[in-house]
């Protein structure tokens, strides 16, 4: 078995990747939304209350968390037509905003004492990845699709696409409804891995970490937000094992040398706590930011690896 | 009753408007919705707070005059560093950037100071003048008197000088501005300054006036400051003005009348409904299309 530290990193890596997936859907048709973590909101505490209020089996709250977030979503993403760009961008913050209100003063679910004793899901990962890996599939065949291929149009230009005879309405509709569907799934597994949630889980901050998943990973294929949010899951992990190699090196051969104390403050920062650990994650999205603005993955960067799917394609 | 509430209103309000024409300045020059803005607030508030406790001589004026020298070279670093270098071509790199600097600002602060809520010491003698059926004190009046001179200040920086002027080009039309010599980066620069150092008025009136800060400030305001932006018409500076105020009343009165988790019910409901039917904000700003 792996180890239980790692496990809870691998989940909520998944989590994130999926969340980033319900990022990507409608922002395959140029829909930002800052709300994403709403959606994860409503599918939480949807399933919490399929599972720890009727008491009725896991799956049957994963899909219900997926429908009621999915069904809000397209409640949401009809008055979302009209608008886009920053005004969406605070729409659907507005939206997240409510949803924690609601949150917060629903006693039904806990109020402000958060929504607690959500059953444990034993097999998290089986149920993370495996969603991870459907979800993986259908964007495969998304992308190739005409559908797909019609959500990329509309991303790049609307008119265009709606003058190419595009049902542009109902494929943005659809998108946004797609993308809350997915992220209420995350929010059902986060509920049932973490077993307690609240206002606070699924804050502003999360829907702004979703955003930030796709954009530096890059937002021109599936690849990008899975990419992004494995990397930046997993980025403060990786700084933390920079240590074992370090504790390789001798120094303690000269006890004051300069050196001793830059590799000491090397080690104390590798091993430091959260917030210093986010100051370093916060410089690497700048950086990344000025040298790669189109994010990680672009379309280039995955062409060469399709060569077996093309040359089938061609065939 | 009703006056004592919008007098407190009035309050709230002014410290939303500060932050808020920050933001729609930045808006109006580059199209940018700057993330970190509320970080820069909360920074303000904390030298300001550090101010007032490191130095003997430092009063109350001293505090905020330090704190807009650290947040304007705050927005410097920020302009400089994390959003020039940036392709714009690529409209939503910028706002990642900043997103960045917000955790870079959060966690540094959190480093320093700690993450609890520190205490903001009394800086002004608390003395009640009653008017009719109001009380008001006199840090209230110092909020209100401070909060004014800083936007009567801005005022006349837009309006008067040639940088303003510039400023107020560059918000029309970069291209235009730039062919009619007008130095499009400088103007970018010296607007994270002045936004960034109305923030931290904004922070250190905010110190004053809940006696307590936090390293976790910023966000609330920020996203407050987002609605009183859309309020009063993006890139609108007077509407920004205008619609702080306005939000600060409309909260006061709803969380007296109806409950506190109902103000914030309430504030983004207004968000929602003027993003549907008046996106151009209360005064009809034009519409700006853009990420």
């Amino acid at each position: 078995m792996i180890d239980e530290y790692i496990r809870s990193v691998l989940i909520f890596a998944g989590i994130n990747v999926i969340a980033a997936f319900s990022f990507y859907v409608p922002f395959k048709t140029g829909q930002i939304s800052l709300g994403q973590a709403g959606f994860m909101g409503v599918g939480a505490y949807a399933a919490g209350i399929v599972t720890a209020k009727l008491g009725l089996p896991f799956p049957l709250g994963l899909l219900a968390g997926g429908v009621a977030a999915g069904l809000i979503g397209v409640g949401v993403g009809f008055p979302a037509l009209r608008i886009r760009g920053i005004y969406l961008l605070l729409l659907t913050l507005g939206f997240a905003e409510i949803v924690q209100v609601i949150i917060l003063t629903w006693d039904y679910t806990g109020g402000a004492q958060g929504f607690q004793n959500i059953p444990f899901l034993e097999n998290s990962l089986v149920w993370i990845y495996a969603i991870v890996a459907i979800l993986i599939v259908f964007f495969a065949r998304l992308e190739r699709s005409s559908l797909g291929r019609a959500m990329d149009s509309i991303h790049e230009d609307e008119t265009a696409a709606e003058v190419m005879g595009i049902d542009v309405v109902r494929i943005k509709l659809f998108a946004f409804g797609l993308g809350a569907f997915i992220a209420g799934l995350a929010g059902a597994l986060f509920a049932h891995y973490s077993t307690y949630v609240d206002s606070v889980t699924f804050n502003i901050l999360v829907g702004v970490e979703i955003l930030m998943f796709v954009l530096v990973g890059g937002g021109f294929s599936y690849w990008g937000p899975l990419f992004g949010a494995m990397f930046l899951s997993l980025l403060p992990e990786f700084l933390r094992a920079l240590r074992d190699p370090m504790e390789l090196i001798p120094v303690s051969w000269t006890e004051d040398a300069p050196w001793n104390y830059l590799y000491d403050s090397v080690y104390e920062f590798l091993d430091f706590e959260n917030e210093k650990r986010l100051i370093v994650y916060g410089l690497v999205l700048i950086v990344m930011m000025v040298l790669r603005p189109q994010g990680l993955i672009t379309r280039n960067t995955v062409r060469p690896f399709q060569f077996v799917q093309r040359r089938m394609d061609n065939a | 009753m009703l006056g004592q509430q919008l007098i407190n209103g009035l309050m709230l309000g002014a410290s939303y408007s500060l932050v808020a024409i920050g933001y729609t300045l930045i808006f109006g020059v580059l199209r940018l919705l700057h993330f970190a803005h509320g970080e820069v607030f909360m920074v303000g508030a904390f030298v300001g707070l550090h101010i007032v406790l490191w130095f003997a001589f430092a009063n109350i004026y001293v505090a905020i005059a330090g704190a807009m020298v650290i947040t304007a070279l705050v927005g410097w670093i920020v302009a400089r560093f994390a959003v020039q270098p940036v392709d714009r071509n690529y409209p939503l790199a910028p706002l990642i950037s900043t997103i960045g600097v917000t955790i870079v600002l959060q966690n540094l602060a959190i480093n320093i100071f700690g993450g609890e809520q520190v205490a903001f010491p009394e800086t002004i003698e608390q003395v009640l003048f009653r008017i009719g059926p109001l009380t008001i004190s006199s840090v209230q009046i110092f909020i209100l008197v401070i909060a004014l001179l800083s936007m009567a200040a801005l005022w006349l920086f837009i309006d008067r000088t040639r940088m303003g002027r510039a400023i107020r080009a560059t918000s029309e039309s970069h291209e235009t501005a730039a062919l009619l010599g007008v130095d499009v980066n400088r103007v970018v620069v010296v607007t994270f300054i002045v936004a960034s150092a109305l923030a931290g008025v904004a922070g250190v009136l905010d110190g004053v006036k809940n006696s307590a800060i936090t390293p976790h400030m910023g966000l609330e305001v920020a996203v407050k400051a987002l609605v009183v932006m859309l309020l009063g018409g993006l890139g609108n500076v007077p509407g920004a003005m205008v619609g702080g105020i306005l939000l600060g009343m409309v909260e006061i009165l709803t969380a007296s009348y109806l409950g506190t988790s109902v103000r914030d019910f309430f504030t983004f409901l207004i968000l929602i409904l003027l993003l549907l039917y008046r996106p151009t904000g209360l005064f009809g700003t034009r519409t700006i299309e853009s990420g």
